[in-house]
């Protein structure tokens, strides 16, 4: 759980946000060092599939886009194939910021549509149940998040994979993999919900 | 010289003796062109071979070796005897390196080269040196503030008496009223104490500098070794003798009145950087409006810099003093909300970790463009990321990096009678040069540039009252190659008057103007010629029998070296003069020599080569080239084994300035085939080592297209090309492309006549 | 071999689905390298790319904590991981817990919940690192017994194996990010050719192309091109999701875009157990690639 967020600037630059993000972003203290250049939007292999590109989103960021920000495509589009952060001149990592605004874009209910969300949601089920990713379990999982026609229409277009999958043992059938000790870190991942809960309280 | 007595030495080494036949080279000096001495060696430059040429000096044989060898640009020291006049001809860079070995037409080259060596030879003198007693060995340094300051404690460290003096009461400039200066030692992150009231201190302490405040300069005449200057101030009048004039005037911040759309003006809490440096030094930064702290803060760099409406250059300095400024702010204030908007962040060197220092400390920085502030203090930003005008608010103060005006003129003077017309001129190295007779030419677009106010010095020369500028109203100095070069010999500029630039950089500038003004004084002493041609004893002599009294040497020399007396009769300044021959260039009756270069030296050289006859199927291209960028291009060329045509002939002249156009007529009559001038680039980034010298060879080419009519032939057969130092792998395709299009109008008809 | 080197081994949640054969076929070749690898004791999820979004950035890391403090108990060896989100996660949390005294505070209560502590320091490898730094291309030269000549491949290093971490000191310096040597080198020491393979750090998409891959088939169809436009054999990688990817998407590739691929896509340690002269299915487990690496199975002993 993180700090409430700032109010909305409307086409206003308003660094409240961009202080936000500075504080409660992963990698965002060093928000800071951009030095708008544009190494990261031009080394970003998926920048076709994004409305903003990173550079662009810093500066929105910058500016106060709260919503913009939250809403655009770029965060959920990343990769996490690290170009941008290895090649950034002022060491900020890019990627890391841009993970966690998806976190965040997800804490605060902006994208409860977005495919990522509901892959997101299927992956923790299985690392919080199972303490494992269940990979059968978790494509099942996430494809029917879109409702049973489309779960269904989903597995259908994967079937050949997953019969190859399964043919290859690279797919069991049965009871889903698991660690020993499921209770003592569904305990840990509980704990450190309670923390940050504590934590988010305090810096505010 | 009364008694010539040529002798040839050939080289085979370095591979000349590989590529033409040295024998037949010989046997053509002692031959045909009757030199008494003519020998070859294979080690020309060794201690063996130089003692060889030592010898026959020595013994009286020779007084004018001829050195068939290298270029004329290496080896001068072991190819230079006393009691002796040294000739260069060029087998190697030349010749051997760029021609194929062991062909008639490389031969052909070289013995051309051996003739030319034994024409120029024939007509050149020992240059008697004009030196002139009881010179004055004073620097004066115009300018008080942080530059003169490092220029006068410079100059008193070589030695010198210096004379300092200032236009206001006190000593320290701009910035002796700031609190903190730039970073200029490592780490070069933060914003160091400013050290200017240690200078002033240093200077006041120093008993070889004579501090004169509330002074300026009324008029200054006379050259190097004895400028004498008339110094203003309340009390009356002063003259002065100074050696050398370093001028350090500086800066002043563009008027921020002019900005009204950035708000200044409709707010009192928009100020100027300069403005902001006094809050900071007296008490700390406080709204004018109401006195408070400002907590948020925004800094519009490029304020009017940049800007076609205002100060089209980078000012340089602000990027760096607003960073310094926000850190101040946030020091003072670490919950203080600093943003700089900026279009690019210019913080070369060093100054990169002082941007980086401001980012770690939290100042915002934005790419976008102020394009408007209100009264209400509302920022609008034009973000070139974004794609919109994004107001900005809630801000406490904002804060214009004004640009800054170098002070080559002074404001506070009225301008000079016709000051501003030669002005104009001056601003443009290629304005058309007004001649005695012809019709005034215009130029409005650059008078137009022409700062308000005075002359600084208020200089008495024919060229005008004011140091020369170029567009932008920076002194001019040459700034792509020496940069404390000015039209002005003996005079320097240094500092924020040249260019923009920051404390730390003024001060390595004034100790270089300061080397120059040394140099310039020490060279006067000695009748010695400056840079490029250091050392040159050589000086113009005017034959006054057939001078007409045209007065375009007075006029086209770059220097104001040469004055009308009283009879308008010339007259030569001749600590002001840098021998680059552009009066010998512009002489209609050429009657203006120098004892080892002339319009007759050239001419035999010309005339020396071999013109093979129209039958022969064999071109000759003549080309003049300047000795300073195009003749080491073209040396280099051979260094690199690039090719070069092995029709061509080449003389290396003094500067394009010094072509008399004689020399062209010469050729084609001769039997040339073509001609090409070879020269530094000119304009507002001219590359000419005389300023002006290629600017007035391009003019001076206008007219010969008529000279070639009148012999029927084709004008395209002349060619005046810009040739870089950089260019050695360009030159020869240059070259070839030339001869290809001669080839193209076909011989010379006037061969064998 | 003389002196065997033991590790802790992380084999992550691939190792049980779609990157068996990578963790069967590491497990053949460590030995013939030198290496022990002794299992991490009830290993957990790493987290991936996207465990953060729903779980928080701190119970995210606490997952990659619950394996450090089983590392710690097992013993002082370094732990070593074949997969690159494996290594990304653990290697980054065991880096950013080193350096912040306020994160290791938050993550050891976090843990104190299942009774466990991590107070030490364990530093987490890459399969490919170790190979590097620790065995030495010599020592792989030396365990070939079945070169593989005239078998072109196309090695594909992907984006996480090198990246953020392979410059670093922590990462051991053992690669470039934009132009990596080891895979090639690896390829080379088991006697077959590596072809000229620029896009070799290009990226399959990773997690974006198993959510919603057309968005990303371009980007392997790229990396399908240039092995084609190579004359490879077979494309080779150490990552395990761009094994999957790289592989499992040429049908869907073919229908979008009019193609026809149909090339193998195996792991380094694949071509590694079958040069050591190992068994093709049981250590090589080439049986567990969809598309077949017919020569590579030739060639197996």
């Amino acid at each position: 759980m993180t700090v409430a967020l700032p109010e909305q600037a409307t086409r206003k630059y308003d660094l409240g946000f961009a202080r936000w993000v500075r504080d409660n972003v992963n990698g965002g203290a060093k928000m800071s060092m951009c030095m708008q250049c544009g190494m990261c939007s031009g080394s970003c292999p998926i920048g076709t599939e994004m409305d903003q590109g990173p550079r662009k989103l810093f500066m929105m960021i910058r500016a106060g886009m709260k919503d913009e920000v939250f809403n655009s495509s770029t965060i959920w589009n990343c990769t996490s194939c690290y170009n941008c952060t290895v090649r950034c001149p002022r060491g900020v990592p890019v990627t890391y910021i841009i993970q966690d605004l998806a976190a965040k874009a997800v804490e605060f209910g902006y994208v409860k549509k977005v495919e990522n969300a509901r892959f997101a949601k299927a992956f923790w089920w299985s690392a919080k149940t199972f303490g494992r990713t269940d990979e059968r379990l978790m494509t099942a999982k996430y494809y029917f998040s879109f409702g049973l026609v489309e779960g269904m229409k989903r597995g259908l277009a994967n079937l050949k994979i997953a019969i190859g999958m399964v043919r290859t043992k690279r797919m069991h059938i049965g009871m889903p993999h698991k660690i020993k000790d499921t209770k003592g870190l569904q305990a840990i991942l509980a704990k450190a919900a309670e923390i940050d809960a504590r934590e988010s309280k305090g810096g505010a | 010289m009364t008694d010539r007595k040529p002798g040839v030495y050939i080289c085979k080494g370095c591979g000349i003796g590989e590529a033409v036949d040295t024998g037949a080279l010989e046997a053509l000096a002692s031959g045909d062109l009757k030199v008494p001495v003519g020998k070859q060696h294979d080690f020309l430059c060794g201690a063996e071979g130089v003692a060889t040429i030592e010898k026959d000096v020595a013994d009286g044989l020779v007084n004018q070796p001829i050195i068939a060898a290298c270029s004329q640009r290496v080896m001068t020291d072991q190819f230079n005897f006393d009691g002796a006049q040294t000739v260069r001809a060029n087998l190697r860079e030349w010749v051997a390196w760029a021609m194929p070995a062991g062909e008639e037409d490389t031969q052909m080259a070289a013995a051309d080269q051996v003739r030319m060596g034994v024409a120029q030879a024939s007509k050149m003198d020992v240059p008697e040196a004009r030196v002139e007693e009881g010179l004055n060995t004073r620097i004066l340094v115009v300018g008080g503030g942080s530059t003169g300051l490092n220029a006068a404690l410079e100059a008193a460290a070589t030695g010198h008496d210096v004379l300092l003096i200032e236009k206001t009461g006190k000593l320290g400039g701009w910035g002796a009223q700031w609190s903190k200066r730039m970073p200029h030692r490592p780490p070069y992150r933060d914003p160091q104490d400013n050290n200017v009231s240690s200078l002033i201190e240093a200077v006041q302490g120093n008993s070889a500098i004579t501090v004169m405040t509330d002074t300026t300069v009324a008029e200054t005449d006379g050259m190097p070794g004895r400028f004498n200057v008339k110094l203003a101030n309340g009390s009356g009048e002063k003259q002065e003798t100074v050696g050398a004039i370093v001028v350090a005037t500086g800066w002043r911040p563009y008027d921020a009145t002019k900005l009204g759309h950035l708000g200044y003006g409709a707010s009192p809490d928009v100020v100027t950087g300069v403005e902001l440096e006094g809050m900071l030094a007296n008490g700390g930064v406080k709204r004018k409006s109401d006195g408070a702290v400002p907590r948020t803060v925004a800094f519009a760099l490029c304020a009017g810099s940049r800007d076609p409406e205002h100060l089209p250059y980078c000012s340089s300095v602000c990027c760096g003093s607003s960073i310094k400024q926000a850190l101040q702010i946030v020091e003072a204030d670490p919950e203080a909300m600093v943003y700089i908007i900026f279009q690019e962040l210019r913080t070369p060197g060093t100054a990169e970790e002082f941007y980086r220092q401001a980012q770690e400390a939290g100042v915002i920085f934005m790419k976008g463009k102020v394009k408007s502030v209100g009264a209400d203090l509302t920022v609008t930003v034009d973000d070139e990321l974004l794609g919109q005008e994004i107001p900005m608010t809630g801000l406490d103060m904002v804060v214009l990096a004004t640009g800054r005006v170098p002070k080559a003129t002074d404001p506070d003077k009225p301008a000079a009678e016709g000051g501003e017309e030669q002005l104009a001129n001056d601003i443009n190295p290629v304005a058309p040069i007004a001649r005695a007779g012809e019709a005034e030419i215009a130029t409005p677009a650059w008078s137009e540039a022409v700062p308000e106010g005075g002359p600084i010095l208020n200089l008495q020369y024919r060229q005008g009252p004011h140091l020369p500028m170029l567009a932008d109203g920076f002194a001019d100095s040459h700034f792509i190659c020496f940069p404390y070069e000015t039209r002005r010999t003996g005079i320097y500029t240094c500092g924020p008057v040249r260019r923009p630039m920051d404390m730390a950089e003024s001060a390595e500038d004034a100790a270089g103007a300061v080397l120059k003004a040394v140099q310039a004084i020490r060279s006067a002493q000695g009748g010695m010629s400056l840079h490029p041609r250091v050392g040159d004893l050589s000086f113009p002599k005017f034959g006054l029998d057939i001078c007409t009294k045209c007065r375009r040497c007075t006029v086209e020399c770059p220097f104001g070296a040469i004055d009308e007396n009283e009879e308008g009769f010339p007259e030569l300044n001749a600590t002001r003069c840098r021998r680059c021959g552009t009066c010998m260039g512009a002489c209609p009756v050429r009657t203006i020599s120098f004892d080892n270069y002339n319009v007759q030296m050239v001419s035999e050289m010309i005339s020396a080569v071999e013109i093979p006859d129209e039958f022969s199927e064999k071109y000759r291209i003549l080309i003049l080239a300047c000795e300073n960028d195009a003749a080491p291009a073209l040396d280099m060329a051979g260094i690199n084994r690039h090719s070069l045509n092995a029709e061509i002939r080449l003389i290396p002249v003094r500067c394009l300035g010094s072509v008399n156009m004689l020399w062209i007529s010469d050729a084609f009559q001769r039997g040339y085939d073509g001609a090409m001038l070879m020269g530094c680039r000119s304009g507002d980034d001219y590359q000419c080592h005389f300023v002006k010298g290629s600017g007035i060879a391009e003019e001076r080419m206008a007219n010969v297209g008529q000279t070639l009519q009148s012999l029927m032939l084709e004008e395209g057969r002349v060619r005046s090309v810009e040739v870089s130092i950089a260019d050695s792998a360009k030159v020869g395709k240059m070259i070839d492309e030339f001869v290809e299009e001669i080839r193209g109008y076909g011989m010379n008809p006037f061969k064998g006549f | 071999m003389s002196d065997t080197k033991k590790f802790t081994y992380y084999p992550g949640c691939s190792s049980l689905g779609s990157g068996a054969h990578l963790d069967r076929s590491i497990r053949a070749i460590a030995p013939k390298l030198g290496v022990e690898l002794e299992e991490l004791e009830d290993w957990n999820c790493c987290g991936a790319s996207v465990g953060h979004i729903e779980g928080g950035q701190l119970a995210n890391t606490s997952l990659s904590g619950r394996n450090l403090a089983h590392a710690q108990q097992q013993g002082p060896q370094d732990i070593v991981t074949g997969c690159a989100a494996c290594y990304l996660n653990t290697h980054g949390a065991a880096e950013k817990i080193k350096s912040d005294v306020k994160l290791r505070e938050n993550v050891n209560e976090a843990l104190g919940a299942a009774g466990l502590k991590y107070d030490e320091d364990r530093r987490v490898r890459h399969v490919c690192e170790v190979i590097v730094n620790e065995v030495g291309l010599d020592k792989v030269r030396e365990a070939v017994t079945n070169p593989l000549d005239g078998l072109k491949v196309a090695g594909y290093v992907g984006c996480q194996t090198v990246r953020p971490f392979a410059e670093t000191e922590g990462g051991g310096e053992y690669d470039t990010f934009d132009d990596p040597q080891f895979l090639d080198d690896f390829i080379e020491a088991c006697g077959a050719e590596a072809v000229e393979y620029d896009v070799k750090t290009a990226c399959c998409g990773g997690s974006v192309s198993v959510m919603k891959p057309e968005k990303t088939l371009h980007l392997i169809k790229k990396i399908l091109d240039a092995a084609v436009e190579a004359d490879a054999d077979v494309i080779a990688t150490p990552c395990p999701l761009c094994q999957t990817n790289v592989e499992m998407y040429q049908d869907a590739i073919n229908k979008k875009f009019g193609t026809d691929f149909n090339i193998p896509v195996v792991f380094y340690s694949q071509i590694m157990a079958v040069a050591f002269g190992m068994d093709g299915k049981k250590d090589a487990a080439l049986d567990q690639n969809i598309i077949k690496a017919t020569k590579l199975e030739a060639a197996a002993k």
